[in-house]
């Protein structure tokens, strides 16, 4: 390992570390919160369910930007990276399907309700895996990373659905906190956007370690191709 | 959005019926935002084992071909 990859490796773990630092100290302080007036205690689980979405959403942005840069520019560091953030994307958007899926248990008393919001958060959720599934089924790496970022730019399109849904037409999911006309108690906003901050730096560490084994993947192959040839 | 303590919520209950029954659903509330919290946490997690097995994986599957190709060159 040359000294400038052990440098990336320790800032890598750095930053890390700090994003499960603030999320561990925001967990403390959130138990400590006063109980929302009428939902009680699982209106904190806000603190998690929508930071996730946050990442998840962006992870998406990040997955086209890089599958329309691969498709003009063929370097294959964009399809890395389209890989990685999609994977990383997915590993998120689950949790916070499944906390909404606990918080509409609670609030709702079903698990599941198919309105706009949460089968467009499910159909991109599958859109994604896809995507995933779609790179294992194809063998020659440029025509793999061709179809995956046309299919990783037509998933997109369910991205704006899922955010706006909830403005389009009436859901049983509510409207946004913020964007709804609500608001939060200036301390729970704080730790709020701390929330935000570490998943963001804790989704962002995770797809540079990711993007960091496409790496070693493509080296992986041309090993074995020149182990082949020989 | 509004805030309030628990000692606020049941200064409103009228009966101990009531009460008990405002305990239970903040008791089930609390119940459930840990398995939320839990649940979503354990998916992390199991992604980052994932990963990290996956990179382990790698290095073992490149070093050993390194090690073939230098034997083949000998």
């Amino acid at each position: 390992m040359n000294e400038k990859s052990a440098w990336g490796d320790y800032i890598l773990y750095a930053l890390g570390t700090v994003a499960i630092v603030i999320l561990v100290r925001d967990i403390n302080v959130i138990a400590r919160l006063p109980n929302e007036a009428q939902q009680g205690a699982i209106f904190k689980i806000i603190f998690f369910h929508v930071p996730v979405a946050f990442v998840a959403m962006t992870a998406a942005a990040v997955a086209l930007i890089a599958s329309v840069l691969f498709l003009i520019t063929r370097n294959f560091r964009y399809d890395a990276l389209a890989v990685a953030v999609t994977e990383v994307g997915l590993a998120f958007l689950a949790a916070n399907l499944v906390t909404g899926s606990i918080w509409g248990h609670v609030i709702w008393g079903q698990w599941w309700a198919w309105d706009a919001r949460l089968t467009s958060a499910l159909v991109c959720w599958i859109l994604y895996a896809a995507y995933l599934m779609l790179r294992r089924a194809v063998e020659e790496p440029t025509q793999r990373a061709t179809f995956a970022a046309v299919w990783s730019i037509f998933s997109f399109i369910d991205v704006p659905i899922v955010i706006f849904s909830i403005k389009w037409w009436r859901t049983q999911h509510p409207q946004p906190v913020f964007w709804g006309g609500g608001s939060f108690p200036h301390d729970w906003l704080v730790i709020w956007l701390w929330n935000i901050l570490a998943m963001m730096l804790l989704g962002a560490v995770m797809t540079v370690v990711r993007v960091r084994q496409e790496d070693a993947q493509r080296e992986l192959d041309s090993l074995r191709r020149t182990v082949h040839a020989m | 959005m509004h805030l309030q303590y628990i000692p606020m919520l049941f200064a409103q209950m009228t009966t101990p019926d009531d009460i008990a029954r405002e305990a239970a659903r903040l008791q089930r509330n609390y119940e459930w935002l840990s398995v939320g919290l839990w649940i979503a946490w354990v998916i992390l997690v199991i992604y980052v084992l994932f990963m990290v097995s996956r990179g382990r994986k790698l290095k073992r599957e490149i070093a050993s071909l390194k090690v073939m190709l230098e034997d083949r060159q000998k």
